[in-house]
């Protein structure tokens, strides 16, 4: 409960970064509808194409994080990619934990810490004497400032390797571009990862931080585009 | 014992005998993994090879790799790998067929102990093979050597050693293979390995044919023992290309004879001897294709044919029709470009994937491209495959060819559940329902939205203003002249303008022994001395001791005494008094703040 909390009261701060109607909010680019991609992965699960649904319902769980539909059938997708690859542990779809910030609010959450710190520290300045608001406010800052590092080391690697989905049925991945697999990996529909350089029509795949080979660029979506395709789009 | 406990005792007996079927199972229990293996043939004579041909099968993506245990007294070359996969009602079966040659260096009998793979909790194994090598084996023929050293290429004489570099088309087409066939001619023995330093191919595509091939062949007249190192090349430019000259680095044995041949005890001397010897470089004309390419021609350079296949004529809606191009033949089939596949009425369409198998056994670089297209229609009726068209160059009749498939009809039938489902996984999460209003809006960046980095920005600012300006009024607050400045700055504010306040309220006396605690103490501020409860001659003292004048000392003394004639005189007549002598207490202390400030 007091998560919960805790977490409408990091979102009510960073809705502070969002003023504006709904209306004058989806006019400005960029913005999308979580329920848009949230029917659009909805539906391409219930068709059976992974693929898409892993990709459409990232997107809509990146903007509306602790809505428990689209966590649960986020869950359920990723339970049905690893029952694809013949996983052999089986076991039930974990849903993920609702106490999470979307991107944008993570933001505002840490500007508004940061700021708040900064305040105390000024009346500390004006107000000598107590050590309770300079160590409050230093701390209040020192947090704020570490959440949006944290924050921009994730948008730095999104932006280096954005995240990316399988759409393809399967993807086979070469060592490298002008060669040809030995012993192929292979990336089934939905599965996750991150992309790195690209030529031509290959592009770098990345698993944990390290490179797994080369592959066809239009077997992936990327999530940050997941708004750019329809629920027919395929993969040339 | 009666006859049929008999028969009992000798099954169990059999089954006792029997190897445990479970160990030697070539399946995994769930049938999701097995492992076969083949020899191929298991007796051969010595110098001769081998094949090892080990076959996975997994259900899944997860294919394991079989590790071959060292085998004693055997050298194993891994030759290739050949794998591939299938999508069956969306789940992934992968194959992966790996051939081994293997090189015995001796007689006798090479065990081959079980290969195991594990993928999860599943686990197969092969039975143990046994390879033969023995003399008594009759010895296959070795591949003969094809082609002799063309005219003008023999050298002069009969040298003991010589290697020589041909191609058998000087003049080419662009991606038109050329075969280099580097040789070393030897009539006396090498001992150990040759050392072969390839020749510069700049301007090909290099695809080696295979081992290095053994052979005799007669050159004026001489026997020779000869290896061959064949390559194919592509030229992937026009103009005239050179292949550099390729460089043979080996022992060899030479035997000295004595020098009187009629001496019994003079034999011959061996003397190993290292030699180097290189290829002259050779000129290749390659000329462009001609004019008249076909539409759709992708550069492919050969004979090839082209081979379609789709998985079924019918299919469900929602499930993937799958349809096979196969381009078959020889030339570079590694850089063939796929031929487009496409189809009416498929709502979604994916390239499943693409491989090569490279066949490098003859003299020409032959092989297979396979592409596979999966489609997929969501409403039942007609999906039709429209035709693939494949265009070539044929070398050898210097023309363009091409060849077109039929387009291919598959029956879309209704989907096997009905009414499309969100499903339920293991552990009963149903999941949830699309929704009929709109969501919140936001991005799928994960950049800072522009409100948040200005927030954040003037937050940093805000946070070092601040820290600058504490450490500053800090700093300020420790200096003791600061301090005391401060202090007399208070006593200024508060204590005088207390006393002036008595003053003007009829209370001179407390007004002026206020102003004379004031003056005291701001006194005793200015010159950083303690002057409340000292005698005149001592306050006198110590303030000259820190630097006061005399006229100072006497100007304050004076102070204090109307000061202290006020505080004791009667009420009624000293207001305008006590008023006159606090503004005279407060500019002497305002003064000493001036002159504290600098």
């Amino acid at each position: 409960m007091r998560a919960h909390v805790l977490v409408a009261a990091f979102a009510f701060a960073a809705s502070i970064g969002h003023a504006g109607t709904r209306a004058e909010a989806a006019a400005l680019e960029g913005r999308v509808d979580a329920a848009v991609l949230y029917n659009a992965g909805t539906r391409a699960l219930a068709r059976g194409d992974t693929g898409p649904a892993v990709a459409f319902l990232l997107g809509a769980h990146r903007v509306d994080p602790r809505a428990r539909d689209i966590r649960t059938n986020l869950a359920i997708a990723r339970t049905r990619v690893e029952e694809s690859e013949g996983s052999s542990a089986r076991g039930e779809a974990r849903v993920s934990s609702a106490v999470a910030l979307s991107p944008a609010e993570s933001w505002g959450a840490a500007a508004a810490l940061a700021a708040l710190g900064a305040l105390l520290l000024w009346a500390s300045a004006f107000r000598p004497g107590s050590r309770f608001f300079p160590l409050l406010g230093g701390a209040a800052f020192a947090a704020g400032i570490l959440w949006a590092f944290g924050l921009a080391l994730r948008a730095r690697e999104e932006a280096r390797h954005p995240q990316a989905v399988v759409v393809a049925p399967v993807l086979d991945v070469s060592p490298a571009p002008e060669e040809r697999p030995l012993s192929p990996y292979l990336l089934a529909a939905g599965e996750e990862v991150r992309l790195g350089r690209a030529r031509g029509d290959l592009v770098e795949v990345r698993i944990g931080g390290n490179s797994i080979g080369w592959t066809r660029r239009s077997g992936l979506w990327r999530v940050t585009d997941a708004a750019r395709y329809t629920e027919n789009s395929g993969s040339r | 014992m009666t006859g049929r406990r008999v028969g009992i005792l000798i099954v169990a007996l059999l089954f006792l005998g029997l190897p445990p079927r479970a160990a030697r199972s070539n399946t995994s229990g769930s049938g999701k993994l097995s492992i076969t293996a083949k020899l191929d043939p298991d007796q051969i004579a010595p110098g001769e090879t081998a094949t090892l041909t080990v076959e996975v099968q997994s259900e899944g993506l997860n294919l394991p790799d079989v590790p071959l245990p060292a085998l004693s007294g055997v050298g194993v070359e891994r030759a290739g790998t050949v794998q591939n996969f299938s999508i069956l009602n969306g789940r992934v079966s992968r194959t992966s067929t790996t051939e081994y040659r293997l090189i015995p260096r001796g007689e006798g009998v090479v065990t081959i102990p079980p290969l195991r793979v594990a993928v999860g909790g599943d686990r197969a194994e092969t039975a143990p093979l046994t390879l033969t090598v023995s003399h008594t084996v009759t010895p296959r023929a070795p591949a003969p050597l094809r082609g002799a050293l063309p005219p003008g290429a023999a050298p002069a004489g009969t040298p003991e050693i010589f290697v020589k570099a041909t191609v058998d088309h000087p003049r080419v087409y662009w991606n038109q293979q050329v075969t280099l066939r580097l040789r070393l001619y030897s009539r006396v023995d090498v001992i150990g390995d040759v050392d072969w330093k390839p020749p510069s191919t700049d301007g090909f595509w290099t695809e080696g044919l295979g081992p290095a091939r053994q052979g005799r062949q007669i050159v004026n007249g001489k026997e020779y023992a000869v290896m061959e190192i064949p390559t194919a090349l592509f030229p992937t430019r026009t103009g005239t290309l050179t292949i550099g000259s390729a460089q043979v680095r080996c022992r060899v044995a030479r035997v000295i004879q004595p020098p009187d041949p009629w001496s019994m005890l003079a034999m011959p001397d061996v003397v190993p001897q290292d030699v180097s010897i290189h290829t002259d470089p050779i000129a290749v004309a390659v000329e462009p294709l001609p004019s008249g390419a076909p539409a759709g021609f992708g550069g492919a350079v050969g004979d090839f044919r082209l081979a379609f296949h789709v998985d079924s004529l019918t299919a469900r809606a929602g499930e993937p029709a799958a349809a096979r191009v196969t381009i078959a033949g020889t030339g570079n089939v590694a850089t063939i470009r796929d031929p487009e596949i496409h189809a009416r009425g498929a709502s979604r369409e994916y390239v499943v994937g693409t491989s090569t198998k490279v066949d490098r056994t003859g003299d020409r670089l032959a092989g297979q491209r396979e592409h596979d297209v999966a489609f997929v229609a969501d409403q039942p009726g007609t999906l039709e495959i429209l035709p693939v068209h494949f265009a070539w160059f044929d070398p050898e009749s210097r023309s363009y060819r091409s060849q077109s498939t039929e387009s291919v009809i598959v029956k879309v039938l209704p989907g096997s559940g009905g009414e499309p489902r969100p499903g339920v996984v293991p552990g009963g999460l149903a999941a949830a329902a699309a929704r009929r209003s709109s969501g919140p809006l936001g991005t799928l960046s994960l950049d800072p939205p522009a409100a948040s980095a200005a927030l954040l920005g003037s937050s940093i600012v805000a946070f070092a203003a601040a820290v600058l300006t504490g450490r500053t009024r800090r700093r300020r607050f420790r200096d003791p002249r600061t301090k005391r400045r401060l202090a007399l700055e208070a006593i200024l504010r508060h204590h005088l303008a207390r006393a002036s306040s008595l003053a003007g309220s009829r209370e001179p006396a407390r007004a002026a022994a206020l102003a004379e605690q004031a003056v005291l103490s701001g006194t005793g501020l200015r010159y950083d001395v303690e002057l409340l409860g000292l005698a005149k001659a001592e306050r006198g003292e110590a303030l000259r001791s820190r630097g006061a004048s005399d006229g100072e000392v006497s100007a304050m003394e004076s102070l204090l005494t109307a000061l202290q004639a006020i505080a004791y005189a009667p009420p009624e007549t000293r207001s305008s008094d006590a008023k006159h002598a606090i503004a005279s207490a407060r500019r002497s202390l305002e003064r000493y703040r001036k002159e504290m400030e600098t």
